[in-house]
């Protein structure tokens, strides 16, 4: 059913989070989840007790109740900590004034480096010079910003590549044709056009394909499963729908399973997620494009740890990672984005 | 007083608010040079007219003319550019603001580029408030100035102006007398110089003191107007009250039943303001059939006698009995199954729910007695509504038509109708009469009778000494939260009356 | 000298007149009463003309089908509404909805028996209704008893429940909530891809739902209550009403309608996500207020409260069969809702009008009750 590793956690999540409820105890309730930084003292953890000598690193994402980021930000930590070094992971929210505050306070605490998701290629801009500035270097990952020369390290993965390795496999599983829908992300998201651009380069050369329908879903799944109704009530005669995220893939997946339509129609979705990879274990979504989180955290975390200790980067700024295609011939290869 | 010289006069003015129609064709004249004082009951209209002529509020029909010539005043300050200002019966200054920001607040004094010129406004502040002989620092907040002080900032604005018609209503209400002789100084100087003044005050012989003409409205309506010197306050007082003043208030036999209601040592505290006890140690007993009248004015603690009576305000100590029953800890809502009700004194803000129709208000508080299973019977409603409004003479389209459409009169019968809908044995009612024309105050006063009648005991306060000494079988004075002096009808004339009243309330503050 | 007179007061107003007036605005009124249908009807006339596919049976099942989710909310909205209130949890709430039954269709673990019960579906739509009422008891305590303001106790709670669903789903989404036939916990898809009658289910929760809460507002005490609190407090309290619990009740009504929806959500997705109902709540209030509820309080109808959310459904997804882009769609809608809310104040403006010159009316005619 699901992972066993979120199990136990979750329920330890319920029964408490019940009891503050039923106990009123509200505030501490609000505390706790409303608090997004939480530190961690390297020597608490038996694994790394070698000490605090490392001093800390920074590790700042977007919000965790998206499973990618929480990923991207755990395989951080671990590494850090494995290496020695203590640890701060926050969340700045997409909001580019917290996460200024964030990286303030990384600046306060010495910090050693700033492993940084950041909140907005322009908007972050500042912020990683400050922090460049006052001796704190910043490697990012999974997002750029649009300046070079001020972070140590930008190592992302290669939306465009992802996109034209999942829009290949999907052109494919359809025969080279067919009529198929395009749901698109958030569409102020660069990540929501670089990838809608990845899928038409591909598609493009392919002239019995027919977009019949391109709607924007928010990354929402809900969202993405009312538009599919609504679109397939405008037209059944659907082969394929392309997703710009995994969420809205099996938005899209639960809509043509209550109209019908799934046995005849290929999804495919972008991301990797452990839900999309459980349902093309199931059958129910033919293939999605894993973005490797975790792998971009860590060799962000490793060229820090090597900056730190020698000063130097051995590597270029603008690093791309590969995506790779999940389909259900290796599906069980892959865990929470990343290879097992 | 002819209108050749009147600068500022209204035409046939008409103001309707929501269903209730405060003026009804008024003509009124304000001549230069004198002070014409106005005269009339609450609600009969004057502040609304007044604020009409200081271009606050626009008439319904009719128009204002400013010297012969009709005149379009949009708001206050249209007002004030055409010379016409006003000192309110409310208020109105800013409590965080200096004595200097609020007189001169949006009449600043301008540089030629355009910031303020504080030094200007400075001096213009102290003198104003020298000639009104208050030696105040310009800068002091409004909010650290007692009332009377306060008062005069009000004035000092007003002076400031210097406007041809100076509107004062109720200027002196928090006054002490050498501040009011000051007042009277000014406005002599005032009228000296030809400016127009308008007098409101409900010390009417404070107000005749002052006039040189007299205007008495009446239930919206101009019903006379004279020369100061010719009249005197018998005349002013029997124009405003209206000459039907005796078929305003039912002959009755008292007929007192067995007890239904007893306080005893009853004190309630503030709600306001804890540390003062608003009501002291308050001994009554009712019977039925028996209508007692509380008379006191504001802050006497009458509202929250009746208040406490009716469960909204826990008392601070003593005992309340129904029938022999203890009431405390019981809430309105089971006070009113036990048959206590209250008819509160503000109709519009704790009387009527504005939203609902006349049939739903009526039957607000009586809902549960037409409760079948789960849903209310429309049918036990509907007849029980309608008895009601046929009971307590409401003219109205019928049940749905909306609350708003109804006169003040009609409202106020419909909120005694809701209480009389949940067959009381206790009627409270504070100050019933409060804001409604004459017609509707004798159907009141009827009513009241004719539930005393029925064996209800009624318990009423007011304010109004002629209702006090007509209405009640037995007149408890109120003053201070204590009970000052109890009487049967007859047994005191007005004059005692205001005389025990006064002594209480002076005496009161000498403890 | 003494100069009294009681002189004839000028006639300004004809009654005649007066009483025109009068009928002419009633009849304007209710022609905007009506104006929520009439958005309606336009909406679905424009559609069907620029678009074959709108007006079919099918789309129009599936477009009422979108429509319940924001309508269950907004029936509980409309309640908080009518007490003058505003409840900005519901959203929330619909994601914590979702992950509860998630969590319990996964098995709930008795810690102190070391036993994972597997509740039948009922059990579980029972609890987590349970759980959006005690939310909803919460706000109405915090606003009661605490006298916090509801939109600062909702917006509390709007980041207390979504806090809690993360907790409890530890960020992650409930992907399979078909439920094992082993463990006898199945067919909690029913309640989302489930057709009685030829129609999905969500859209006889909406009508039973619509059909409680009216009947709630118009027969039962408990709605006159209501109007009469959301109208005047300090009036309702004077005739008896006990107006603690009349706003107590109505949030936690509104927390279980919005749970409600979140099992909707759940059940068509087969999949709880922690995210999910997200500014549901503005959508909700969007729809209660088109149907010409004031926020202020007293005002509103089930009936308008429906068409609003059929005006708010319909256009969303008639412009997604135009293929109209996602920005116009934004624009759009919140055009709507504020020429609503404008429609909305004029017809305040006509029935003030209205009354004051029934009372003019009125009292010219001092004898007979006057006609409206």
């Amino acid at each position: 059913m699901y992972a066993p590793f979120l199990r136990q956690g979750r329920r330890r999540g319920l029964v408490l989070a019940l009891s503050l409820l039923v106990g009123g105890s509200l505030m501490t309730a609000c505390g706790s989840s409303g608090e997004p930084a939480a530190t961690t003292q390297a020597g608490q953890s038996p694994a790394s007790s070698a000490g605090t000598a490392g001093g800390l690193i920074a590790i700042i994402t977007p919000s965790h109740d998206n499973p990618f980021f929480k990923a991207e930000a755990d395989a951080a930590k671990a590494k850090a900590e494995e290496l020695g070094y203590e640890t701060s992971v926050a969340s700045h929210d997409d909001d580019p004034n917290k996460q200024s505050e964030l990286i303030d306070a990384a600046i306060s605490r010495s910090a050693k480096a700033i492993i940084l998701d950041n909140a907005g290629a322009d908007a972050s801009i500042g912020p990683v010079r400050k922090a460049t500035d006052a001796g704190v270097p910043v490697f990012l990952i999974d997002r750029e910003i649009n300046a070079t020369g001020i972070a140590k390290a930008q190592i992302v993965s290669n939306n465009s590549q992802g996109a034209q390795l999942a829009a290949q496999a999907f052109v494919e599983a359809m025969g080279s044709k067919g009529n198929y829908v395009e749901l698109v992300g958030k569409e102020s998201d660069t990540n929501a056009s670089v990838r809608s651009k990845g899928f038409a380069d591909v598609i493009s050369q392919y002239p019995d394909m027919k977009s019949v329908a391109r709607e924007s879903a928010n990354w929402d799944q809900q969202e993405a499963f009312t538009k599919m109704e609504t679109i397939i009530q405008k037209n059944r005669d659907i082969q394929g729908v392309i997703a710009g995220n995994d969420t809205m893939a099996l938005g899209a997946v639960a809509a043509l399973k209550a109209a019908g339509l799934l046995d005849k129609v290929v999804v495919v979705g972008f991301d990797g997620s452990p839900d999309a990879i459980a349902a093309i274990k199931a059958g129910e979504m033919h293939a999605t494009a894993l973005q490797p989180a975790a792998l971009a955290a860590t060799s962000a975390v490793e060229q820090a740890d090597e900056f730190i200790k020698t000063g130097k980067v051995s590597k270029d700024e603008k690093q791309s990672i590969d995506c790779e295609l999940v389909t259900k011939d290796n599906a069980d290869e892959f865990g929470v984005f990343a290879r097992k | 007083m002819t209108a050749t010289n009147a600068v500022l006069a209204a035409r046939e003015v008409t103001k309707v608010y929501g269903g209730t129609q405060a003026l009804k064709g008024v003509d009124f004249d304000v001549a230069a040079g004198r002070v014409t004082a106005l005269f009339g009951e609450n609600g009969a209209g004057k502040s609304t007219l007044m604020k009409i002529l200081a271009g606050i509020e626009q008439p319904t029909t009719g128009h204002v003319e400013l010297d012969g010539r009709p005149a379009r005043l949009a708001s206050s300050r249209d007002a004030a550019d055409q010379g016409i200002s006003i000192i309110h019966q409310e208020l109105s200054l800013c409590p965080n603001l200096s004595i200097q920001d609020n007189l001169f607040l949006a009449r600043e004094v301008r540089r030629p580029y355009g910031a303020v010129d504080r030094r200007a406004e400075r001096e213009a502040t102290i003198a104003v408030l020298r000639t009104l002989e208050e030696e105040l620092d310009p800068d002091t907040p409004v909010a650290d100035l007692r009332l009377g002080q306060q008062q005069i900032v009000e004035i000092a604005r007003a002076l400031l102006q210097e406007a041809r018609v100076l509107i004062m209503d109720e200027p002196t209400s928090a006054l002490t007398a050498p501040e009011v002789e000051v007042l009277f100084k000014v406005i002599r100087d005032l009228t000296a110089r030809g400016v127009a003044v308008v007098y409101i005050s409900h010390h009417l012989d404070e107000a005749l003191e002052i006039a040189d003409d007299v205007v008495v409205l009446r239930d919206g309506r101009l019903v006379a107007t004279a020369k100061a010197g010719d009249v005197d306050l018998r005349w002013i007082v029997a124009q405003m009250v209206g000459r039907d003043q005796d078929a305003l208030f039912p002959d009755r036999e008292a007929l007192a039943g067995d007890e239904v209601l007893a306080l005893r040592d009853l004190v309630v505290a503030d709600p306001a303001n804890p540390d003062r006890l608003a009501v002291n140690g308050v001994n009554l007993t009712l019977r039925a059939g028996e209508i007692v009248g509380v008379y006191g004015l504001m802050g006497s603690g009458r509202t929250e006698l009746l208040e406490a009576l009716a469960g909204r305000i826990p008392p601070a100590s003593g005992e309340i009995r129904l029938g022999g029953e203890p009431l405390s800890g019981t809430g309105i809502r089971e006070r009113i199954e036990r048959g206590v009700v209250l008819v509160p004194e503000d109709r519009q803000r704790d009387g009527l729910v504005q939203t609902m129709t006349v049939g739903e208000n009526l039957s607000l508080a009586g809902l549960y007695k037409f409760v079948r299973r789960l849903f209310v019977s429309q049918e036990r409603e509907r007849g029980a509504v309608e008895r009601v409004i046929a009971d307590v003479t409401v003219k109205t389209a019928g049940a749905k038509a909306p609350i708003g459409s109804l006169s003040g009169g009609n409202q106020q019968k419909v909120v005694i109708g809701k209480a009389l809908l949940t067959d009381p044995r206790v009627l409270l009612l504070d100050e019933p009469s409060r804001g409604v024309d004459v017609g509707a105050k004798a159907d009141i006063f009827q009513l009241m009778a004719a539930q005393a009648r029925r064996g209800l005991a009624v318990l009423f306060t007011t304010s109004e000494a002629e209702e006090a000494l007509h209405i009640p079988d037995r007149l408890l004075v109120l003053a201070r939260g204590v009970v000052v002096g109890e009487y049967r009808r007859g047994e005191i004339n007005r004059e005692e009356l205001m005389s025990v009243s006064d002594g209480a309330a002076i005496g009161g503050a000498a403890r | 000298m003494t100069s009294t007179s009681s002189r004839p007061v000028a006639e300004t107003v004809q009654p005649e007149r007066a009483a025109a007036t009068a009928r002419r605005l009633s009849l304007l009124n209710v022609a905007f009463e009506l104006r929520a249908f009439i958005a309606l009807a336009v909406l679905i006339v424009v559609f069907s003309v620029l678009s074959d596919s709108f007006l079919t049976v099918p789309n129009l099942i599936t477009m009422t089908k979108h429509v319940a989710i924001n309508a269950v909310i907004a029936l509980g909205m409309l309640l908080v509404i009518l007490k003058g209130g505003i409840d900005l949890s519901v959203g929330s709430i619909v994601g914590l909805s979702g992950v509860v039954a998630g969590e319990l269709l996964g098995g709930l673990n008795l810690g102190f028996a070391d036993l994972i019960a597997y509740p039948p579906v009922w059990v579980v739509i029972v609890l987590c209704m349970g759980v959006g009422a005690l939310v909803g008891l919460v706000n109405g305590i915090l606003v009661t008893r605490f006298k916090v303001a509801p939109f600062i106790a909702t917006l509390g709670m709007l980041y207390v429940a979504r806090g809690l669903a993360l907790l409890i789903s530890n960020g992650a989404t409930y992907p399979n909530l078909a439920g094992d036939p082993e463990l006898g916990n199945t067919g909690f898809g029913l309640l989302g891809s489930g057709r009685p009658l030829g129609l999905p289910t969500s859209i006889w929760i909406m009508i039973a739902l619509a059909a409680v809460v009216a009947l709630l507002l118009t027969k039962s005490p408990f709605g006159r209550w209501l109007y009469a609190t959301g109208g005047n407090e300090r009036a309702a309290e004077l005739s008896g009403v006990p107006i603690r619990r009349v706003k107590t009740v109505v949030y936690v009504i509104s927390g279980a309608c919005a749970a409600i929806a979140g099992l909707i959500i759940a059940s068509e997705l087969t999949s709880a996500a922690p995210q999910a109902g997200e500014t549901y709540e503005l959508n909700a209030i969007a729809a209660v207020v088109i149907g010409g509820a004031a926020l202020s309080g007293g005002r509103g109808t089930v009936r308008g409260t429906l068409v609003g959310a059929f005006v708010i459904g319909f256009l969303a997804d008639g412009l997604v069969i135009l293929g109209v882009s996602t920005f116009w769609q934004i624009l759009i809608k919140g055009a709507v809702i504020i020429l609503a809310v404008m429609l909305d104040q004029g017809q305040q403006r006509l029935k003030r009008r209205g009354a004051a010159a029934s009372a003019v009316a009125a009292t010219r005619q001092p004898d007979r009750p006057h006609q409206q």
